[in-house]
């Protein structure tokens, strides 16, 4: 599965998941079996621009649901307006622009069979507020969730893949003494059995309500007893406290057969496959026989005391009657809510990449190296592994040594309308050979072609100076293989290229193409 | 303490075997992924909280041996 995501999420998934850059949606992968999507809440004190990031990640999600395969499974999860909370910007507008962003996520499950739909909330709201959210883990990595829940988080995640994965059930099997009333009907008689009143009666009343409410989302209810049908018929017309009565049942087997030859019996008048029956009793005995007999069939544990019966319920529809499909009423929902979201688009829509960077509005400064910026710029050469062409490691010394040198040495300052991210890359061309000893970004500006432009602008810049060739180098390393290809794509021709990865390259200055999408801003200092 | 610490280094690096040496340099998975799974494993092994500064410091096994002993850990 490739995760998109715009935190630290990698703990929270299986060792085999891949993951986009931080909020960047520019590279679809395609040899993968799946997607996630896990947008969360961004951390940003500016509540106008806080509310337009999350619009944002609803119209960057289309764009990408447009370009996947439609046949993979693409899982979204829902943003928690909840995940921390601070004075002045957790207000009713934030509430509104998550809530808006959810939507869009249902809408996307309504409108494509392979995205479904996960509520992040029933997941969060097991814990208080702040086991959720740990401002350190957000200072010093970037997590939008405490890294000390990653093992019930694992379990919840692992827990719904099954579930999407699982067909859903279509018909349930009910057992009647003590399955879905108090006592033995054989016994106790009509007024005896326990249903309505006290306890346990009143458990057993709210269980045929749920199951009644679940009858009405399409599953089809059927009962198996070891009963006289006359008794069974007589307490569905007379018990008063009856929820479920004969018409809600679409047939039934009561007598003193085995009930794996009832069941077998069941899905044939019902033309159902047996693999979509779940067979619901309180005997361990007869739970035994249909799991030995009828494997196919699911057969859950009955829970021993009838006040358990409401999250027994809840486990039932959960595993086996989960609906992921979207209903009536919440197609309705969100009709009403696409006439509002089209206004929206239509004031703010991309159909293609570069609309979308346009609409970033980027602003790119470049500077040359001095005091200020030189132990930045030592700093990104020991901290960058991945977009790090040669990954050279040196000091605020070296980079001053080189200065004087001679080299040319820049840095980059990016901001776009979300923000401003400060010195995020250097390059740096030494003196005599004019060869590029180092070129880094760091993966929080990468996705927006933020690279290619970076280094054209720099190579227009030497053009300027009178040069007219440059050489450049890639040394592979375990973690930048993803700029392996970086200076073919920006027309540089490679000279060589060892067994070992190393490759040397050459740039004719005077007749490359050094043009640069205008919607970059850029600004040489 | 020590043999706490290695058992959470093998873990989270999925090493083979480790030894007093192991450090970020010749640890393949001990990058900034790793070092935030390894704070992690290492507060909740010996119920502590790691400062910023402490976690900016931790590069190597003796770094993480002297970090906890300042902490009070045997």
């Amino acid at each position: 599965m490739f995760v998109f995501r715009n935190n630290t999420v990698e703990r929270f998934f299986p060792k085999d998941y891949t993951f986009s850059g931080y909020d960047d949606i520019s590279f679809v992968p395609t040899d993968v079996d799946g997607y996630v999507w896990f947008y969360q809440l961004p951390v940003k004190y500016d509540q106008e621009v806080l509310c337009s990031e999350i619009r944002g990640y609803a119209q960057k999600l289309s764009f990408v649901l447009a370009q996947v395969d439609a046949v993979k499974p693409f899982i979204v999860l829902t943003m928690d307006e909840g995940a921390y909370s601070v004075p002045f910007t957790s207000g009713t507008e934030l509430m509104a622009a998550v809530a808006e962003y959810n939507n869009a996520l249902v809408e996307a499950a309504g409108s494509h069979s392979n995205v479904k739909l996960l509520d992040i909330r029933e997941f969060t709201m097991q814990y208080p507020a702040e086991e959720v959210f740990d401002w350190k883990f957000w200072f010093i990595s970037q997590m939008g969730m405490n890294p000390k829940v990653t093992k019930p988080f694992m379990a919840w995640w692992s827990r719904k893949l099954d579930e999407i994965a699982l067909k859903r059930k279509k018909c349930l099997v009910l057992d009647l003494d003590n399955t879905l009333w108090g006592g033995v009907l054989g016994e106790d008689g009509i007024e005896g059995i326990k249903l309505g009143g006290d306890y346990p009666g009143k458990a057993f009343h709210y269980w045929q309500e749920a199951l009644l409410e679940l009858s009405k989302t399409g599953v089809i209810l059927t009962v198996c007893s070891k009963n006289n049908e006359a008794d069974v018929l007589e307490v569905w017309e007379k018990n008063p406290f009856m929820v479920l009565k004969k018409d809600n049942f679409a047939t039934w087997r009561i007598n003193w057969v085995d009930k794996a030859t009832n069941i077998k019996e069941l899905a044939e008048e019902l033309n159902i496959g047996l693999d979509s029956f779940v067979f619901v009793d309180d005997n361990p005995t007869e739970r035994e026989l249909i799991k030995q007999m009828l494997p196919m069939v699911e057969v859950p544990e009955f829970p021993a005391q009838p006040y358990e019966l409401p999250v027994f319920f809840k486990e039932l529809v959960e595993k086996y009657f989960r609906v992921y499909s979207v209903t009536n009423e919440d197609k309705k929902k969100t009709e009403q809510y696409k006439a509002n979201a089209q206004r929206a688009r239509a004031q703010r829509s991309f159909v293609d990449f570069d609309s979308f960077l346009e609409s970033l509005d980027i602003q790119i400064a470049i500077e040359a190296a001095n005091e200020f910026n030189i132990p930045r710029i030592a700093q990104m050469t020991q901290k960058t592994n991945q977009f790090n062409l040669t990954t050279k490691r040196y000091t605020d010394a070296d980079v001053r040594q080189f200065v004087e040198q001679g080299w040319k040495i820049w840095c980059i300052s990016v901001a776009d309308k979300f923000g401003d991210n400060g010195i995020t890359g250097c390059v740096m061309v030494n003196g005599e050979e004019l060869e590029v000893d180092t070129f880094l970004l760091s993966c929080r500006i990468l996705g927006k072609g933020i690279e290619v432009a970076f280094i054209k602008r720099i190579l227009l810049e030497l053009r300027n100076q009178g040069i007219t060739e440059v050489k450049a180098k890639y040394v592979p390393t375990a973690k930048n293989a993803q700029v392996k290809d970086f200076y073919e794509k920006c027309g540089f021709a490679c000279l060589t290229e060892e067994t070992d990865g190393k490759k040397t390259y050459a740039l004719d200055l005077e007749n490359a193409d050094l043009s640069i999408k205008e919607y970059y801003h850029i600004k040489m200092k | 303490m020590e043999d706490k610490i290695f058992e959470i280094l093998k873990n989270v690096f999925e090493l083979e075997s480790v030894d007093n040496k192991c450090s970020q340099e010749n640890c393949e998975k001990w990058d900034s992924m790793g070092q935030l799974n390894l704070v992690v494993e290492l507060e909740d092994a010996f119920d502590i909280s790691l400062e910023p500064e402490e976690i900016g410091q931790m590069r190597c096994y003796n770094d993480i041996v002297k970090i906890l002993s300042e902490k009070g850990i045997q």
